[in-house]
């Protein structure tokens, strides 16, 4: 590769200031995009009593007290997000996974009648959107206001990640299938025993991106759902965070009486609840990196 | 879904197979007939079944726009009368301009980021440095807009963000630049930026390495230094991606991302950041006016729709790529 045949050649002075120059613009970039979360965290950490003056520069806690993450976890309201955000998330991303690739499967066949039809009716829903009036009516229709079944439907199968999974099993050799075929096997049993664990990483990429989707998803969550007990933890932290309702997440006893939890500076908890959020983000990132960073350069490569 | 989602999602699997197919060799088939194709049907029935109720279902309820909705059913038709309430509303052409001027900045200051990012990534010879690098900087395209949201308010906070802290210390007066309307437009340019600078620095940076290796090898034994190779060899490689990006994004351009503007919304700035989108979803869903929102939403959507068509139809003549 060129690298390598650059870094043997001798570099010039000006070179080196050059490089010296482009790795501390990237630093730099490094900094702004990590700095302000570690900030949070540092500031989560922090001993209560120094929150106060706490710099928005500094990642290092003041103090330490874990006491911000105890009193979140221990919170109904947060328990509650966490339990419904898990369950939603979670029945997404199976019946999104499944009926995707199962529509998925039959779209790859070439011969499959109707298959262009069946293609432009899937395209006119990414071209078309006549807007969340329309879809509260359909939601009424079919009692699902106030329903988390509203939120963890939507998307079930995603017009571009059905056709990323198309494109996959495109690619799968003819001759592995018709071998099958000819031992009697069904469409069934091929597509269950042959096709499936063949597609494992291609099934992988798109269960995560179902997952990172619904996780972060809020807004249909904040329309459709009406009874607290039922948000899932966007929108606990959207109603504290971007509300700032401080006595929502305290209570209204303690936030009158100053006792437990309200003694806690704000910024302290609000700090804390954004990293519950994006907790599980962080969990699966190294998969995310692995997955998504793979299939979007194999597919611009090829493509 | 997001506008760079799509737009990844597209420009990463290229063309989708069913279209480019030529139309007599899809009816039938070598082995056709039901009795060949009827498991395939079965499989796909959940997945036609949802795309029929979830998505054609609505269209069919965009009538409402030019109905009247009454609470005991049925409507009453009124043709175009809610168009001509709502064309003569002030606030509605402020919510277009308001749409169009986001719109227009993200796409002159939003869109040529990642490719300059893409540019210093290429530079960088160690790759682990340079894995290390992107591992940081793709990271916010995954946190949701609440989070992002959050993570802007505490920096932005006049008394204790991080911002407020460098601005005063080089002497500047404090400002809230989340409740003032001269800047939010700007907040929403910047936390794009930080959302998506480094992630969508993938597709370029992709489309770098797919650049012939033989080029850059050739232009060093002619001592080509590291400004000429980038002017003459990387950045005409990418050239298409970026036009074909370009297109599709001005496709976009009546969709200023509803996530990201409603977490940042609040009682002071709203007049400045009010788009389509938060106009329906406020006078729809918090003031009942459904039929006028269902207009406003059938308009943007109308316009959304000529605008990706022509984008899609002018990037794959001119790019061969479009958005499917």
């Amino acid at each position: 590769m060129a690298d390598e045949f650059t870094q043997r050649r001798a570099r010039t002075p000006m070179e080196r200031i050059e490089s010296a120059l482009i790795l501390s613009t990237l630093l730099l970039l490094v900094v702004v995009t990590v700095q302000p979360l570690l900030n949070l965290l540092a500031l989560s950490l922090s001993d209560p009593s120094k929150v106060a003056g706490f710099s928005g520069l500094s990642i290092i806690p003041d103090g330490f007290s874990p006491n911000v993450w105890l009193l979140l976890l221990q919170h109904p309201y947060v328990q509650r997000g966490i339990f419904n955000s898990v369950w939603m998330t979670g029945m997404s991303v199976l019946i999104g996974t499944v009926g995707t690739a199962l529509m998925a499967w039959p779209l790859s066949r070439r011969e499959l009648p109707f298959r262009r039809t069946i293609f432009i009716l899937v395209l006119v829903t990414i071209v078309f959107e006549p807007g969340i009036i329309p879809d509260y009516f359909l939601m009424k229709h079919l009692g699902l206001i106030n329903n988390q079944w509203s939120v963890i439907l939507y998307q079930a199968v995603n017009a571009w990640y059905l056709i990323i999974l198309v494109r996959f099993f495109e690619e799968i050799p003819e001759e592995l299938l018709e071998s099958a075929q000819l031992d009697g096997a069904s469409q069934f049993r091929i597509f269950w025993s042959i096709v499936l664990p063949l597609a494992r990483p291609a099934l992988a990429t798109i269960a995560l991106f179902y997952l990172v989707f619904h996780w972060n998803e809020f807004f249909r969550a904040m329309i459709y759902l009406n009874d607290q007990s039922k948000w899932p933890l966007q929108v606990v932290l959207r109603q504290f965070v971007i509300g700032g309702d401080k006595v929502a997440i305290v209570g209204a006893d303690n936030a009158a009486n100053n006792i437990g939890i309200a003694q806690i500076n704000i910024r302290a908890l609000k700090a804390g609840m954004i990293l519950i959020t994006i907790v599980p983000i962080l969990a699966v990132y190294p998969l995310i990196l692995r997955y998504f960073t793979k299939g979007t350069m194999v597919g611009a490569v090829k493509g | 879904m997001t506008q760079t989602q799509a737009i990844a999602g597209s420009r990463a699997h290229g063309n989708v197979p069913g279209l480019a197919v030529s139309q007599g060799g899809n009816r039938g088939g070598p082995s056709g007939g039901f009795r060949h194709w009827w498991p395939f049907y079965a499989m796909m029935a959940p997945g036609l079944i949802f795309f029929l109720i979830w998505h054609y279902v609505p269209i069919w309820e965009a009538k409402m726009a030019f109905e009247q909705v009454r609470i005991i059913p049925p409507n009453i038709w009124v043709g175009l009368k809610n168009f001509q309430m709502l064309f003569s509303s002030p606030v509605f052409y402020q919510v277009v301009l308001n749409t169009l001027i986001i719109s227009g900045m993200k796409l002159l200051f939003v869109f040529p980021v990642p490719i300059v990012v893409a540019l210093l990534l290429n530079e960088v010879r160690s790759s682990g440095a340079r894995k290390w690098i992107q591992s940081a900087i793709y990271l916010p395209h995954f946190l949701s807009w609440v989070v992002i949201a959050g993570v802007f308010i505490a920096l932005l906070s006049p008394s204790d963000g991080v911002v407020g802290q460098i601005t005063q210390a080089l002497g500047f007066p404090p400002v809230n630049y989340m409740t003032n309307t001269g800047s939010i437009r700007w907040i929403l340019v910047l936390s794009e930026n930080w959302r998506s600078a480094g992630w969508d620095s993938l597709l370029y940076l992709a489309a770098i390495i797919a650049i012939d290796p033989a080029l850059y090898d050739a232009a060093d034994i002619d001592g080509a230094n590291r400004w000429q190779k980038i002017r003459y060899i990387t950045l005409p490689g990418i050239t298409p991606t970026i036009a074909t990006l370009f297109i599709l994004n001005m496709g976009m351009f009546l969709r200023a991302d509803l996530n990201q503007v409603i977490n940042f919304q609040n009682d002071v700035n709203s007049s400045t950041i009010d788009i389509i989108d938060t106009y329906v979803y406020r006078i729809g869903l918090n003031t009942g006016e459904y039929s006028l929102a269902t207009a406003a939403g059938l308009f943007k959507a109308v316009l959304g729709m000529g605008l990706v068509l022509i984008s899609h139809f002018v990037s794959k003549r001119l790019t061969g790529r479009g958005l499917w």
